[in-house]
């Protein structure tokens, strides 16, 4: 027993020489902390980029540190920043956390390197616009560079929709209903939209931004949720698991959502993008996929909205780094955002690559011609609209997600006065920032 | 000589407070260290607003609590609802896991056919991770393929929104609760029944007692220190409660179903919450140490009576 201890030991300290042999070459280490909301083996692949850009960048080395959930890797940051810990230098964080950090002046604007680089204007510009709604700051700053992004779309069971007679998605939600209404049975709902579970607000955004007027917008002190849009769009989601009767009250829960979508139990699902590849690999019928038809038509006949997703790469400063790391941090960053990486890993991910040129690069550039599907997600963009984010982000979602259970499940009857209460309760917070 | 027994006096002194010195450094830093701490931070509001990190906390005496019982506040709504939520879930724990765990053993106190695999599949919930349990059961749960719905539909009645309808998912956190609980409280009933005599239960018989007459006066006095131990951490338990509801819903709808503890966890993330997060730790651990005191002093005091 003792002899293998002493092993251990031995084999320890001796690994320890030689990983800090390894970094001793190195002038710079960078250490980058990233979450997985997938099944995709992230560590693998950001271990195989550090490589690479190790290969390209000789005298840096970036050490990738898997750190959970979103949300274990935000308390992870915050905990070792607030305890007075070194922190990351590079992170992958929601790209709704913006404020949470800002505030804490943990992290520092893009905006700085992006003006100091050669061609910064183009690299930045490259980035589709509705995917920057979430990095820039009411003065039109950029602070964090969109990295895992992600939108809601619709998935169509083609086969019941061509059954029941339609031989394209629905445009608007008055065909929605309709389509949804069609394809209702005993045994099966015919839209699901996830609004139970604790996060409605993502899905409720769609039908807010459809019916005219995002709960945000470029003011991260101001918060628009008791307007008539706003008021008007949970109440239809409302509606769908009532009057409408086509799917179960109080919405369905996001886990089982895809789950009864590839057995059959539902027509049609509104979903992330990021469980594209597996529902179209999952599924024994013809899968359809399109925008999210959330409100009335417009002067096109079209109904469409949606809001972003996912994650963004942020970079860590309190003032204290030298320019040399600072460089080092920032060859990271652009070797992240650029179409070589980000083709390859929309390709090997699902998430939607963040560059239009990324587009035309390989592999992303065969997968999308194979499987057209992928292009919806980046298409939707022109109709999507920023993630919820503000100051004081997390408390105020939680009222707002709080006040739409409230709503949906019935508890709240009267949407109007439970949202005017909700956005009273959410002034109070903001008032500090105003 | 004298020096010999000098030496051996003064480790026998020094040795004990040496041997505990671990522990006592331990729980001081980890326990009462951080309970002083959160005493005083419950007094302060965080900095709010831009660049607060930089910015020192205000005192505000009591206001931190006077928010959390404010049922117009956004904490107090999410508070005292939660509160509410935990004494429902810590009692339908108390009066069910405990007499069904009482109940089992019972039943599994008699000798049977296959008695140790009884024994093991009663008690088996208890040696499952509590987080990969209640995965299992969210699968239950679920509205459209869960085993729960399949039974209910197969029977002719409409399935139920388990985790989805707000009258319904606190329920539900409590049939997963007392079927985790009600085996482990089972092991600590067996052990107490093993430890009464079989002379007592024949001389009762000599007596006429009937099964329930037995049960009544002698086996439920007898187990009565058992049955106020059980209690007490069943009750304790329950203000722990944390994992299930990270997989049965996250306290959800509209914390229909959130619990003290895990409010709290919900609220760390945030500079402007953490005056109330310790305001309502603070309560959190008035409770419990309430319930907990004054158990062990009955418990005491019946211990003096025998």
């Amino acid at each position: 027993m003792i002899a293998i201890c002493q092993r251990t030991l031995v084999l320890s300290l001796l690994l320890s020489l030689f990983i800090g042999a390894a970094y001793a070459q190195d002038d710079i280490v960078i250490d980058f902390y990233f979450p997985s909301a997938t099944a995709n083996d992230a560590e693998g692949i950001f271990q195989r980029y550090a490589d690479r850009f190790h290969e390209e960048n000789p005298g840096i080395s970036v050490n990738p540190v898997f750190t959970g959930s979103y949300t274990d890797t935000r308390n992870t940051i915050l905990t070792e920043l607030q305890g007075g810990g070194a922190g990351p230098d590079v992170a992958v964080m929601l790209s709704i956390d913006l404020y949470s950090f800002a505030e804490e002046g943990y992290i520092t604007p893009a905006q700085a390197f992006i003006d100091a680089m050669d061609g910064g204007e183009a690299y930045a510009s490259d980035f589709f616009p509705a995917l920057m709604a979430n990095s820039t700051d009411a003065d039109g700053n950029i602070w964090s560079i969109p990295f895992q992004r992600s939108t809601p779309i619709l998935y169509y069971n083609a086969d019941l929709l061509a059954e029941a007679g339609y031989d394209s998605p629905p445009t608007n939600n008055a065909e929605l209903v309709e389509i949804a209404q069609a394809l209702t049975t005993d045994d099966r709902h015919g839209l699901l939209v996830p609004v139970a579970g604790g996060f409605p607000i993502w899905m409720y955004q769609s039908f807010a931004i459809a019916f005219g007027h995002n709960i945000v917008g470029d003011d991260p002190a101001e918060v628009y949720f008791n307007t008539p849009e706003a008021v008007a769009a949970v109440e239809f989601v409302r509606s769908l698991g009532t009057d409408l009767g086509v799917g179960p009250a109080g919405g369905a829960a996001w886990g089982d959502t895809p789950v009864a979508f590839l057995a059959g139990q539902a027509g049609m699902i509104y979903h992330t993008t990021g469980n594209l590849t597996r529902i179209l690999s999952g599924a024994d019928f013809e899968v359809g996929v399109w925008y999210l038809p959330s409100g009335p038509a417009g002067e096109d006949g079209t109904g469409y909205g949606s809001p972003t997703g996912g994650g963004n790469l942020y970079i860590f400063d309190d003032g204290s780094k030298s320019q040399a790391e600072l460089d080092a941090i920032w060859k990271w960053v652009t070797f992240l955002s650029s179409p070589a990486i980000q083709a390859d890993w929309g390709a090997t991910t699902g998430y939607i690559a963040a560059n239009a040129s990324a587009w035309e690069t390989e592999p992303l550039a065969s997968l999308s011609m194979e499987h057209p599907q992928y292009l919806v997600a980046r298409d939707q963009l022109q109709h999507a609209d920023k993630e919820f984010s503000s100051y004081g982000t997390i408390t105020i979602q939680g009222i707002i997600n709080g006040t739409l259970e409230s709503i949906l499940t019935g508890e709240s009857a009267d949407a109007q006065a439970a949202m005017d209460a909700a956005q009273a309760q959410i002034d109070g917070i903001l008032a500090d920032y105003r | 000589m004298i020096a010999g027994a000098w030496r051996h006096r003064l480790t026998a002194r020094v040795l004990p407070y040496l041997l505990i010195a671990p522990t006592l450094v331990l729980v001081l830093m980890f326990n009462v260290l951080p309970a002083v701490n959160t005493v005083n931070d419950s007094l302060y509001k965080p900095a709010r607003g831009l660049n607060a990190a930089g910015k020192p906390p205000q005192f505000v005496r009591l206001q931190n609590f006077a928010d959390i019982l404010d049922d117009s506040h956004y904490m107090g709504q999410r508070f005292l609802r939660s509160f509410r939520n935990t004494l429902i879930f810590a009692l339908a724990t108390v009066l069910v896991a405990v007499p069904l765990g009482l109940l089992l053993a019972l039943l599994l106190n008699r000798p049977q056919q296959l008695l140790g695999v009884w024994r093991f599949a009663v008690f088996y919930p208890a040696l499952l991770p509590l987080i990969g349990a209640a995965s299992i059961w969210s699968f239950i749960f679920s509205d459209s393929i869960g085993l729960a719905n399949a039974v209910l539909r197969s029977l002719g009645q409409p399935g139920l929104n388990w985790l989805g309808d707000r009258n319904l998912v606190l329920l539900s956190v409590i049939i997963v609760n007392i079927w985790k609980q009600a085996g482990y409280f089972m092991i600590f009933f067996l052990a107490g029944l093993q430890n009464i005599a079989r002379e007592l239960y024949e001389a009762a018989a000599l007596d006429g007692a009937g099964g329930f007459q037995q049960f009544l006066w002698l086996t439920l006095p007898l187990l009565r220190r058992t049955l106020l131990f059980v209690s007490v951490i069943s009750f304790t338990f329950a203000f722990q409660t944390v994992e299930q509801l990270q997989a049965l819903g996250e306290g959800g709808p509209a914390d229909s179903a959130n619990l003290l503890l895990y409010l709290i966890f919900q609220n760390i993330a945030e500079r402007r919450n953490w005056g109330y997060v310790n305001a309502m730790t603070l309560v959190l651990i008035a409770v419990v140490l309430t319930f907990t005191l004054g158990n062990f002093l009955l418990f005491e005091r019946s211990e003096n009576d025998r």
